[in-house]
């Protein structure tokens, strides 16, 4: 969206205009602008690949890496005092970027991301630069290796620009639960960017960074994909290997991805997924290309979509979900049902069984998974002459209290005479939630769903309610529960101005499918642009 | 529809469906309406399973070895058991005859061979251990204590 082969000018104007209306109300726009939008420039209207124009103009010698990388470290260190996505910026980026320029200069391989700025969540694993998983405990931590994920994005020629913020070890909604600092939601600074993966949800909204690597345990990349207007894409468990990614609840996490079009997500999960022998739960099911169904706008029927099976879940739409959502949401149906689909409702009844059940299995996996950090092989240490006051000082000084309750409840549930009543529960009601979905997804080629039920609401504002928090994971748990992957792209806003995201959840290894619906999608809607106003204000253009 | 499919599942269970489809009418956020012992479901009372003994923050903080202070003990209390009173809703739907599922029905589990490799990174290893005398990592005394 933001390059410079578009005009400027133009995204400022759409921004202002779009931001307040559902999208559905483009028709009421005033004819002049609505004109000339269209008229000077078509492609700001549907999100362009930032990756696909990066790799066209550096291999056609018409603009050089160099230069996207000084277009991008200079937004950053503009938007950043603000928003503040970062726990650790590169040095490196402009380097990294010459030394691409000088391999096309002697028409060597780049790479299919070559030149393309990433963003890491400080909870996967890179090897020259600190990785905290946003915890005290693991301050000025270096890991020996990179994250299989992060092994691939660099082989694929991709610069890292930096880590960014997170909730503690990926617990929170909000990101407020990092140890270092509180992330801003681009789109409006008083508002949380949604969490875990907050930072780069924010990173690329406020285009920090071209495309980012977050991780999605119940809805880390989803809901802070809505909250910041842009593209989240959760894959099927399995998918994309763990290895490197600090473990939270490994039955759940996933690494996931977010990207300003539907186009880019895509392209970063090609390069990131695939079998990994570090990681036995990493699936050897074949990769295809999911970037040969991407079909440009103009090349599109007029019902691109005739014939597709889209099931609305009956109850995500009710009672303690925002009204201005369920419009956003009932706005992108239409739009759907314009596309041909053919939309019915589906009910789900164990839905909202599955919060419970979710929570307390990631408490259940978490007090186990953080055992590790007991200040003896890496971490902060105190200072004690008695193991077991080293091992509780140590964890008492680094963890948070967020991250203490998770333990502890884990611990409760985990405790002898306790597994039956609640984690062996939690697993069935995980059998249930998997076979309501396979049912639902064997009448369905899609389910939609909001991806929260309410759009970014302010910082402070639910922090000492852990339960309000929780509740707020209900669209989202489910999924990972089901294993399944789900594509959250923005569809509207709320009359505050705040974006809304649509979660279109698809059957397990489909994530082609889901991409290309929402590449469709998003280049069909119009009269919605997903450029935060803190960019054009920073940005005198 | 995931009703029909509970009912495919086990005959016994009917009950639990007529639960689920309580829940799921009523809304989520009645999930989170609680009092006292009790937790509302969707326009019914579930009591709170008496077998279970509620949460003692310390013994648990000992056991997650986690030093908590009396002031922290004593501020996570409530919230942990606002928390765990929540979980109790699981213990009134009948889940009998159901398989527990250890993660998502994936094609995974195929483990490699295990065979030992030499990590080239040592000394990153090493580097990252806060007490370190080579050979060997430090740690506090834990036999022949007096």
């Amino acid at each position: 969206m933001l390059s410079s082969v578009q005009n400027p000018r133009i995204l400022l104007l759409h921004c202002r205009w779009s931001k307040p209306l559902h999208h559905h109300h483009h028709r009421h726009y005033p004819k002049a602008i609505h004109a000339a939008a269209q008229a000077q420039a078509v492609s700001t209207s549907s999100p362009t690949s930032q990756i696909q124009i990066i790799q066209k103009s550096i291999h056609s010698r018409e603009k050089t890496a160099r230069q996207f990388a000084e277009e991008f470290i200079n937004r950053l260190r503009l938007t950043e005092p603000h928003v503040k996505s970062f726990l650790h910026v590169s040095e490196t980026v402009l380097n990294e970027a010459d030394e691409i320029d000088r391999k096309i200069d002697r028409n060597e391989d780049v790479g299919p991301l070559a030149g393309v700025l990433v963003a890491v969540k400080d909870n996967i694993c890179t090897a020259d630069m600190p990785s905290t998983a946003g915890s005290k405990i693991l301050e000025n931590y270096r890991p020996p290796f990179d994250a299989t994920a992060v092994r691939k994005l660099k082989e694929s020629g991709a610069i890292i620009v930096g880590k960014t913020n997170l909730d503690e070890f990926g617990m929170g909604s909000t990101t407020e639960g990092s140890a270092y600092q509180v992330t801003a939601n681009p789109w409006n600074l008083e508002c949380v960017p949604g969490g875990s993966s907050g930072g780069s949800a924010a990173a690329v909204s406020a285009r920090q960074c071209v495309v980012s690597l977050g991780s999605d345990t119940g809805g880390s990349v989803r809901q802070p994909a809505s909250f910041c207007g842009v593209v989240g894409l959760k894959p099927t468990y399995g998918r994309v290997s763990r290895f490197g990614l600090v473990a939270y609840a490994s039955s759940l996490d996933v690494i996931g991805c977010f990207g300003s079009s539907v186009a880019d997500a895509g392209i970063l999960l090609q390069s990131v997924c695939g079998h990994d022998k570090l990681d036995a739960t990493s699936s050897k099911r074949e990769v295809i290309d999911f970037t040969s169904q991407f079909v440009a706008k103009d090349y599109l029927e007029s019902q691109p979509l005739k014939g597709l099976r889209v099931g609305v879940i009956r109850e995500t739409l009710g009672d303690g979900v925002d009204q201005e959502v369920v419009l956003s949401i009932r706005g992108a149906i239409s739009h759907m049902e314009e596309l041909g689909c053919i939309v019915t409702e589906v009910s789900l009844p164990s839905f909202s069984l599955g919060l419970p059940a979710y929570y307390v299995l990631a408490s259940s996996e978490s007090s186990s998974n953080l055992s590790r950090y007991d200040g003896i092989r890496y971490g902060n240490q105190i200072v004690s002459d008695e193991l077991s006051s080293l091992y509780g000082g140590s964890r008492a000084n680094g963890l948070g209290p967020e991250v203490k309750r998770r333990i502890l409840m884990g611990t409760y549930a985990l405790s002898a005479g306790y597994y039956d009543a609640y984690y062996k529960r939690a697993q069935q009601v995980r059998t249930v939630v998997q076979k309501s979905f396979k049912t639902a997804l064997d009448e369905h080629d899609i389910l939609i769903s909001p991806a929260a039920p309410s759009a970014a609401y302010k910082i402070g504002e639910k922090k000492n309610d852990p339960l309000a928090m929780y509740a707020g994971d209900i669209m989202t748990v489910n999924v990972n529960l089901a294993g399944l992957p789900a594509l959250v792209l923005p569809c509207g806003f709320v009359q505050n101005g705040l974006p809304v995201g649509v979660q279109m959840i698809g059957a397990a290894f489909d994530e082609e499918k889901l991409l290309r619906v929402g590449h469709i999608f998003e280049q069909t809607l119009q009269g919605c642009s997903f450029i935060p106003p803190l960019i054009a204000d920073e940005f005198k253009f | 529809m995931g009703s029909r499919a509970l009912l495919v599942l086990a005959p016994a269970f009917l009950s639990e469906s007529i639960l689920l489809n309580h829940i799921s009418r009523s809304g989520f956020h009645q999930l989170l309406t609680q009092n006292e012992k009790r937790v509302r479901v969707g326009g019914r009372n579930y009591s709170i399973h008496s077998n279970l003994e509620r949460p003692d923050v310390t013994r648990l903080a000992e056991t997650a070895r986690i030093s908590l202070t009396p002031q922290e003990a004593e501020e996570f209390a409530p919230k942990i058991q606002q928390v765990v009173d929540w979980f109790g809703q699981l213990q009134d739907v009948d889940l009998q005859s159901i398989e527990p599922a250890i993660r998502a029905d994936t094609e995974a589990g195929s483990f490699r061979e295990d065979s030992p490799e030499t990590f080239e990174n040592r000394d990153a290893i090493i580097a990252a251990v806060p007490s370190y005398e080579a050979p060997y990592i430090k740690v506090p005394k834990v036999l022949n204590k007096d």
